[in-house]
């Protein structure tokens, strides 16, 4: 088993650099610009909203951040890792221990369990008690009774905070959530924001949430706005 | 309803052939291939048979054909066959062929022909001249025309002489075609032609010398064969021959071709069925695929009937191209085999379309595709509206009804029906629907049982060991599948190499224990003495073995004419011609043994008795006590069984059926035949003394023989593994669909690992184990599934020795192991470059 980058003393380190950050990707009808020229740093600890209309670059914004997709131009600093540069798998091996991510399409692996599916990043960074550990972490997320239930089994609720429990296991710097309420009713969807509020909290995890949803935004302490691949508002609230 | 469901199966197609039914690459190379073999043994063995029946009174070489052993036909029956006919007589004999001023002999089959020989058809001499031109004395001497395999041993060529008996020939020229040559029996040298005349000059032919003749008639125009076989049964009821029409022409070559077109059919059926089980998967992921679409058609008010029918449409339009690819190949076939089996099938193949042989294997193509298809199609039939609405359309859980149970049994029993009613060996078809339906329901166990241990192993530690364990078990994985088709294909390796390996070391066990080096046959009772002399003056020969001989035919068993008996069919042979027979005052020494009754004492005197082999007894239900009546040479004579002999035939020694005591054949005329085992390298010299002091006798080297034997065998060993390897293929379709339908669930599995911190190390690793876990799972059961078939075989069908060869179980299980990771990975390769953030992006 591949040890996973060691993260460095960040503490006085922003957790999220990015400079001159542009992304371009290819398509048929030709070259695309999605991001063009970032510039942003998020501490440890803070609680961010993204938001911006659809297209705006939100999602690749974040997969830049999260080493999904390679940045064309700039700088991408992330918990102290460089992770221009990178292959594949440097960057999954970046990931184990320092980012989460929660999708809104909640992205579970559809033929393993419940526990399986929580268990499994621990898996590959090695812990000794992996299934102890994704147990817990369910139970925590209120679904100890529905650890052998493969995700076609449990309400689109119940796979979110399936999904959130595998986040969060690892115990990670930072947590990136895309509308992680997209795909949910109301009720739901609250109950889920409270649960991501409430464990990046309790865990020190520096959230960085995608929303569309004004009421959402305002919950956090800072509020990046997105347009055409740009920042375009930086606001923090007291 | 048919052509709104039509016209809905056709809106579906307009999409894109392509892009839809993507999976369904595998259905028709499944479908293809097993109608393809069907289809070709079918139409080969049709051209073979039309080929037959066109030259077959060329094969029989007349209207009919009488063949006596030993003796020629009387001079009465003779003159009532020539009133009747042309008549053309033949006598076929063998002898040692030698070469004049040099020491080198061989065996060789000698026909002697009168000059109407052949009455039908044209006997080939390379260069043209005919046979009568080529067999005309010249300058005092006889000629002969020679066939050329083998001949070369005595360095001959057209112009050289060679001597026979006691006559020599000069080889007059080349045999390029010999019209009547459907091999009688074993073909122990190259065929020699010579005159009726020069045979005499030969002195050959001694009483009893193993020699048969031919009688040959045609029959004017208006008269029927069937009436003169009648008018001759009548005219000579006791008469000895063996009676041949040109339906008979060749009934050795029409079992054989028999035998090999059902068995090649079963195989097929084999190799169609396994692909049967790729047809289903690909249905069933098509089907699933297409769950909004039911469900929307359903929720705009399409009945199940309808749904159920435009599906199956589109599914047996596709089933009919593969059908109809299989069928191209198989139409095809007899005109590309029939360059490649003229120089093996006495026969030429008719060229042609054969539509009976291609109607059956679209029958069995069509059926297999029902029968693997409809329990998908039913299951979509009962796809919910309501599925539209549910975000998991997987939980929706669709069982079959018992009214769809009921018509798919209907449907299999049909295809269980087709087998055994096309099949001219009922028994052997019914055996083949039992075994198949045995291996298929142990094999779907099988993969249950593998589903199962998997499930509840305990945990692995190493992340790639545990998911590679829990793919075995997970929703959706290939596992039964591949234990399914890939297993029953890996059996049937297993099988064939393990029978072919016991074959070969009893073989190679006979020649190096028990093996005589020689054979000496037509040992005149006059030449016993010198024969036994000159044997001893090679010191370095073992004692020689001797027995007389001389031919009988059983006529009664137990006072029933075996004329009017129908003996098992692995039993015909008793009673179907002259059989070798002998007499001694003791028991055989060695290849059999008295199990039943007492062997006679050595000074017996008294009513005629006979010992007789057990197994041939209790397939006629004779035992001790029961009286025997033969036909020897013309007398009948009948014997008491004293006693039942258990024959081990595999040994290379004299083993006789019937053993009669003596005092009652000494005095008919006989031969003998005696075994001598010599050092190799003293081979050449003993056969040159003997063949140059007893010219008559023929010496048959057992280690030629051997060495045919082991030819043949590997010929057959050659097409039952290429045979083997069309129900693997099968197996390997239906590996690579099974994978491929999976393909887009392991692309995203893998991208949700990558991002979960997975290196793409550890993805291939986990594959890896995962695809060797499952070939060696299969491989395993396979083996022993195998093993199992084999040992059966060999022991209760070919009655040898069972020796357990794990060489055969360590190839197969490699081969399966690497098939399966080889394929698997193949299959799963995408799923390593793909990138993370289009998927994720576009989902």
């Amino acid at each position: 088993m591949q040890t996973p980058v060691t993260t460095p003393n960040a503490t006085s380190l922003p957790i999220v650099e990015l400079a001159g950050l542009e992304l371009t990707l290819s398509s048929g009808a030709g070259k695309v610009h999605i991001l063009r020229g970032i510039d942003v740093e998020i501490g440890a600890g803070e609680q961010v909203a993204l938001v911006g209309a659809s297209g705006a670059g939100k999602s690749s914004m974040m997969m830049v951040i999260g080493g999904l997709e390679n940045a064309t131009q700039g700088e991408v600093r992330v918990a102290g890792h460089d992770l221009t540069g990178m292959n594949e798998d440097e960057l999954a091996l970046f990931r184990r221990g320092n980012v989460g991510i929660v999708f809104q399409s909640f992205h579970l692996v559809p033929t393993m369990t419940a526990l399986e599916n929580v268990a499994v990043p621990l898996e590959f960074a090695g812990h000794a008690d992996a299934f102890g550990l994704a147990q817990k972490e369910l139970e925590a997320v209120g679904l100890g009774h529905r650890l052998e239930h493969y995700p076609g089994q449990l309400s689109g609720g119940e796979q979110q905070r399936v999904a959130l429990a595998r986040a969060f296991v690892t115990e990670p710097r930072l947590l990136l959530a895309d509308e992680p309420t997209g795909n949910l009713d109301g009720d739901t969807g609250q109950q889920i924001i409270e649960l991501i509020f409430r464990l990046s909290q309790e865990k020190g995890t520096t959230l960085l949430l995608i929303t569309h949803d004004p009421a959402l935004a305002s919950r956090c302490a800072r509020e990046l706005r997105i347009a055409d691949g740009r920042i375009v508002g930086d606001e923090t609230r007291r | 309803m048919i052509a709104l469901a039509w016209r809905l199966a056709r809106r579906e197609l307009r999409g894109g052939i392509r892009s839809r039914f993507r999976g369904f690459r595998i259905f028709l190379a499944c479908l293809a291939l097993g109608t393809a073999a069907i289809a070709a043994v079918g139409s080969l063995s049709a051209a073979i048979e039309t080929g037959l029946g066109t030259e077959a009174r060329a094969l029989l070489g007349g209207d009919v054909e009488l063949r006596i052993h030993h003796r020629p036909a009387s001079d009465e029956q003779r003159n009532w066959l020539a009133e009747r006919g042309d008549l053309s007589e033949i006598i076929e004999v063998r002898a040692m062929a030698r070469r004049v001023g040099g020491g080198k002999q061989r065996l060789v089959e000698l026909k002697a022909v009168d000059e109407l020989y052949p009455l039908v058809g044209r006997l080939e001499i390379r260069g043209g001249q005919t046979l009568s031109e080529a067999l005309a004395p010249l300058a005092g001497t006889d000629r002969a025309v020679v066939a050329e395999s083998r001949l070369e041993k005595l360095e001959l060529s057209v112009g050289d002489r060679l001597a026979l008996g006691d006559a020599e020939f000069r080889i007059a020229g080349i045999i390029a075609r010999e019209p009547d040559r459907v091999t009688r029996g074993i073909q122990l040298g190259p065929r020699v032609i010579i005159t009726r005349a020069g045979l005499d000059r030969t002195a050959l032919l001694k009483p009893g010398s193993l020699s048969q003749y031919l009688y040959r008639i045609v029959l004017p125009a208006d008269a029927g064969t069937a009436p003169f076989i009648e008018a001759l049964g009548e005219a000579f009821p006791d008469a000895a021959w063996r009676v041949r029409d040109p339906a008979r022409a060749a009934p050795g070559l029409i079992r054989f071709v028999d035998r090999l077109t059902l068995f090649l059919t079963l195989v097929g059926l084999s190799a169609l069925l396994i692909g049967g089980v790729g047809v289903g998967n690909a249905v069933h992921a098509f089907l699933t695929q297409r769950r909004p679409t039911i469900a929307t058609l359903k929720c705009l008010g399409a009945p199940a009937g309808l749904v159920l029918r435009v599906y199956l449409l589109q599914v047996m339009g596709l089933a009919v191209i593969g059908v109809a690819g299989g069928l191209i190949v198989g139409a095809a076939s007899p005109l590309i085999a029939a360059p490649l089996l003229s120089d093996l099938l006495p026969v030429s193949l008719t060229a042609g379309v054969y539509p009976g042989p291609l109607l059956l294997a679209a029958g069995f193509g069509i059926l297999t595709t029902l029968v693997f298809s409809l329990g998908p199609l039913m299951l979509a039939r009962d796809v919910p509206a309501a599925a539209l609405f549910r975000q998991t359309v997987a939980g929706t859980r669709l069982k079959l009804r018992w009214l769809d149970m009921g018509g798919l049994a209907a449907l299999t029993l049909s295809l269980m029906l087709l087998t055994v009613l096309s099949a001219r060996d009922k028994p052997l078809a019914i055996w083949f629907v039992a075994g198949a339906s045995v291996a298929f329901l142990a094999f779907r166990l099988a993969g249950a049982l593998v589903m199962w241990l998997s499930r509840t192993a305990p945990r692995a530690k190493r992340p790639r060991l545990r998911l590679a364990i829990a793919n075995l078990h997970r929703p959706g994985t290939p596992t039964p599948s591949v234990v399914l088709s890939l297993g029953l294909g890996i059996t049937v390796l297993v099988a064939i190499m393990m029978i072919e390996r016991n074959l070969g070391n009893r073989i190679q066990e006979a020649v190096t224990e028990e093996a005589p080096s020689f054979f000496f046959i037509d040992i005149q009772p006059d030449q016993v003495e010198p024969f036994e002399a000159l044997a001893a003056s090679f010191p370095e020969a073992g004692p020689v073995q001797r027995v007389p001989m001389l031919r009988a035919r059983i006529t009664a068993i137990a006072g029933v004419s075996t004329a009017d008996m129908t003996p098992p069919p692995h039993f015909a042979w008793v009673t179907r011609g002259d059989r070798g027979i002998t007499w001694s005052a003791t028991p055989p020494r060695r290849g059999s043994k008295v199990v039943e009754g007492e062997w006679w004492p050595a000074d017996y005197s008294g009513r005629p008795l006979i010992s007789f082999d057990k197994a041939a007894a209790d397939a006629f239900g004779v035992g001790i006590g029961d009286i025997m009546t033969f036909n020897i040479l013309g007398r009948e004579i009948s014997a008491e069984i004293g006693n039942l002999r258990e024959i081990d035939w595999a040994t290379l020694g004299m083993n006789f059926m019937v053993i009669f005591s003596p005092g009652v054949l000494e005095g008919a005329p006989q031969i003998n035949v005696a075994t001598l085992r010599i050092p190799r390298d003293r081979e050449l010299a003993l056969e040159t003394a003997v063949t140059e002091a007893f010219p008559n006798v023929s010496a048959i080297r057992v280690r030629e023989i051997l060495a045919d034997v082991t030819r043949i065998m590997t010929s057959i060993d050659t097409a039952m593994k290429a045979i083997a390897a069309i129900a693997i293929v099968a197996g390997i379709l239906v590996l690579s669909g099974a994978i491929a339908a999976g393909r887009r669930q392991r692309i995203y599995d893998a991208v949700i690992l990558k991002t979960l911190g997975a290196t793409r190390a550890d993805v291939l690793g986990a594959y890896l184990i995962e695809f060797a876990l499952l070939g060696l799972a299969t491989a395993g059961i396979a083996a022993a599934a195998g093993s199992l078939a084999a040992w059966a075989v060999t022991t209760h069908l070919m009655h040898l020795d069972w020796t357990f060869t794990p060489a055969a179980m360590v190839w197969t299980t490699a081969i399966c192991v690497l098939a399966t990771m080889g394929f698997g990975v193949l299959g799963a390769w995408r799923a390593l470059g793909q990138k993370a953030a289009p998927l994720l992006r576009n989902d």
